[in-house]
């Protein structure tokens, strides 16, 4: 689960450079300023590319906080 | 390229200083991470300059290609998918898919292939316009079976190819070879349906980058080698000269040898395209000229120049024929199948493109041909390209060479029947006068470096000149030589690129350039932009002789001056107002 978590911090790291890295774990949407429709776009791109996943496009609902993002990566990987 | 590497790349902080190069995008679905490969890419390939890609709306191809023409942009890049034609091509086009329906799709196919050749062809567009057709799988809305190519399968892609032929013709566009982008990505991972369903962007990550990539390719593409040296033993032919004998060498099916012949057929076909072609081969150069002689060879021999073949060492050799073209190392290619010789020749030429000919692996040999292809490829073979390989063979690049024994360089001058011509037309699609700014080193004013779009932008600035100098003598033309570009303002010229061929050296062309353009503005004084570079020693050194030290950035060159110190000149001078 740590691990996970750490490359999910990466990923938002990649996408948000701007952004904390102490912040990265409370990131949302609607808290983000850089986060939009593209940013969604880039984030869901890096996180498949780092997990090696593939997310149907239902799943993508979830990608709004980085809690979220985290659980779904898990249950994936699971 | 990763996504993530990709990332990493643009959003890295570019120099702030430098204007950015600005490229469209136009592709009517979601670009996303094509955007970013694309950027990425673009970097990658100027990774001194800040870019800006500017995008188009989803959903409007059509106006997206209008855009292009209504942008100040440096280039632009088209990516046309099948839904950019009709929607209904596409994973979220909803419609039934009846025969009606198909037979309206393909007519609407046709019609907007029409547009986009009538809009790409309007005037005032980029310079530069690179364009990517279908590259995905068409859907599976005929009644046939996918094993078989039904009727509607091959008119759409009869209709994209007669598309691609159609666009291929107009001077600044090029296109996507579909054979290269299938080496890069595979046709069947091309395609994300949860990507398309979900963002709108059709193309898997891997397939994005390659379509970037081969764009920023084709936008900007790396200059072409100008010469080739060649081994010859167990590379040119297959075996050795001197055990096997001339006759027992071979290129052909019947002595299993005929990759070597193909190796042949590339070079003839190089030399046919203005390459330089040499040899360096250990050999007995007696045999050598007896095996050259050779009638089932696949290779003008005559295109063999110069040929070192002897005992001593290839690096030596490699000097030589270097000097002879008057190339740097760094235009070069080295082709031979010892690993050890490769290594030598790059010892001594860091520069040098060194490439191991892979005698007995076939598949090898192929690969070989392909790559270069790519390393030599050029879109359009100009007439100055075979006119720089005669004069170099003929040794027409040294003035000196042709002269009679004991004869005065001046009475040499006076009887070579020099014309120059000199084309004041401000022609931005002057090709060779492009290239010649971008490849010259030697004499180069300061060594700037143009885009097409800087290029383009720059002559339609008011008030400026572009000077294109032609030259032939009675040994034959150089072709276009010369090139000079600037401004007038007041009795001052303002000379901001100037470059000759070195071809043209030893011929007091430069001084003839100078004399006419001050004559011809009736100016009193030329400015330069110059700048020293670490090349540029031919061109400082006639600017030292005008004015008796060493110039220095921002040099001013006065009538009078130039007039004391002008030696005679013999060439008879001819200006036209266009090319």
């Amino acid at each position: 689960m740590h691990e996970t978590r750490d490359r999910l911090v990466n990923c938002f790291a990649l996408v948000f450079p701007e952004m904390p890295a102490e912040g990265i774990p409370r990131a949302a949407i609607t808290s983000v300023e850089d986060w939009d429709s593209t940013a969604t776009v880039t984030l869901l791109g890096v996180v498949e590319e780092e997990f090696d996943l593939s997310f149907e496009p239902e799943e993508i609902e979830n990608f709004d906080r980085f809690g979220s993002i985290l659980d779904l990566v898990s249950r994936r990987l699971a | 390229m990763k996504l993530a590497e990709a990332l990493k790349i643009v959003k890295t902080p570019g120099p702030q200083d430098v204007p950015p190069l600005r490229v469209y995008l136009a592709c009517g679905f979601q670009p996303a991470h094509l955007e970013l490969f694309f950027a990425a890419h673009l970097r990658n390939r100027f990774p001194g300059r800040p870019v800006e890609v500017r995008l188009g709306l989803y959903g409007d191809p059509t106006g997206n290609l209008q855009r292009i023409a209504a942008e100040p942009l440096d280039a632009a890049a088209v990516v046309l998918e099948w839904s950019d034609f009709d929607p209904r091509l596409g994973l979220r086009g909803q419609c039934r898919w009846s025969t009606e329906v198909l037979a309206d799709v393909q007519s609407t196919f046709l019609e907007r292939a029409d547009q986009i050749v009538a809009t790409l062809k309007q005037a005032g567009g980029p310079p530069e316009v690179a364009v990517c057709l279908p590259t995905l799988p068409l859907l599976p809305m005929s009644h046939c079976p996918s094993q078989r190519s039904g009727a509607f399968d091959s008119a759409l892609r009869a209709a994209a190819a007669s598309l691609a032929e159609s666009l291929s013709r107009l001077p600044n566009v090029a296109i996507v070879n579909p054979g290269r982008l299938d080496q890069l990505s595979p046709p069947a991972e091309r395609l994300d349906v949860n990507s398309e369903l979900s963002c709108g962007l059709p193309y898997s990550k891997f397939h994005a980058s390659a379509v970037a990539e081969l764009l920023v390719e084709l936008l900007y593409p790396a200059a072409p080698k100008k010469g080739l040296i060649t081994d010859l033993d167990d590379t040119l032919w297959r075996g050795i000269l001197g055990e096997d004998g001339v006759e027992s060498v071979s290129w052909d099916l019947d002595h299993h040898s005929r990759m070597h012949g193909l190796y042949q057929q590339l070079l003839d076909s190089l030399a046919a395209s203005g390459v330089f072609l040499g040899v360096a081969s250990k050999n007995d150069p007696r045999l050598v000229a007896e095996a050259l002689k050779r009638s089932d060879l696949l290779l003008d021999p005559d295109k063999l120049f110069p040929i070192e073949a002897h005992w001593g060492q290839k690096s030596e050799s490699v000097a030589r024929i270097l000097r002879a073209w008057n190339v740097g190392a760094e235009s070069v290619v080295f082709v031979d199948d010892s690993p050890m010789e490769l290594d030598l020749v790059k010892s001594r030429f860091p520069q040098i493109e060194t490439v191991l000919f892979p005698t007995g692996d076939n598949q090898g040999i192929y690969g070989l041909l392909g790559r270069l292809r790519d390393l030599f490829g050029k879109a359009k073979v100009e007439e100055e390209d075979l006119l720089r390989v005669k004069s170099v063979q003929n040794a027409g690049t040294s003035p000196a060479e042709l002269a009679e024994p004991g004869e005065h360089f001046d009475s040499f001058l006076q009887r070579a029947e020099a014309r120059l011509t000199l084309s004041y037309a401000l022609d931005p699609d002057d090709s060779r006068a492009f290239e010649l700014v971008n490849k010259t080193n030697q004499f180069n004013l300061n060594g700037v470096r143009y885009t097409r779009g800087e290029w383009h932008a720059r002559l339609k600035q008011p008030g400026g000149f572009l000077v294109v100098a032609s030259y032939r003598d009675k040994f034959g033309p150089l072709g276009k030589i010369a090139v000079l570009l600037g401004n007038r303002q007041g009795d001052d010229l303002r000379l901001e690129t100037w470059v000759m061929s070195c071809r043209a050296f030893g011929r007091r062309i430069e001084h003839a350039c100078l004399k006419s353009l001050l004559d011809r503005f009736a100016a009193e004084t030329v400015t330069c932009r110059f700048k020293s570079t670490p090349r540029n020693a031919p061109l400082r050194e006639f600017l030292e002789s005008i004015l008796q030290e060493d110039p220095r950035e921002g040099l001013t060159i006065a009538r009078e001056q130039f007039a004391a110190c002008c030696p005679p000149l013999y060439q008879e001078v001819q200006e036209i107002e266009n090319a």
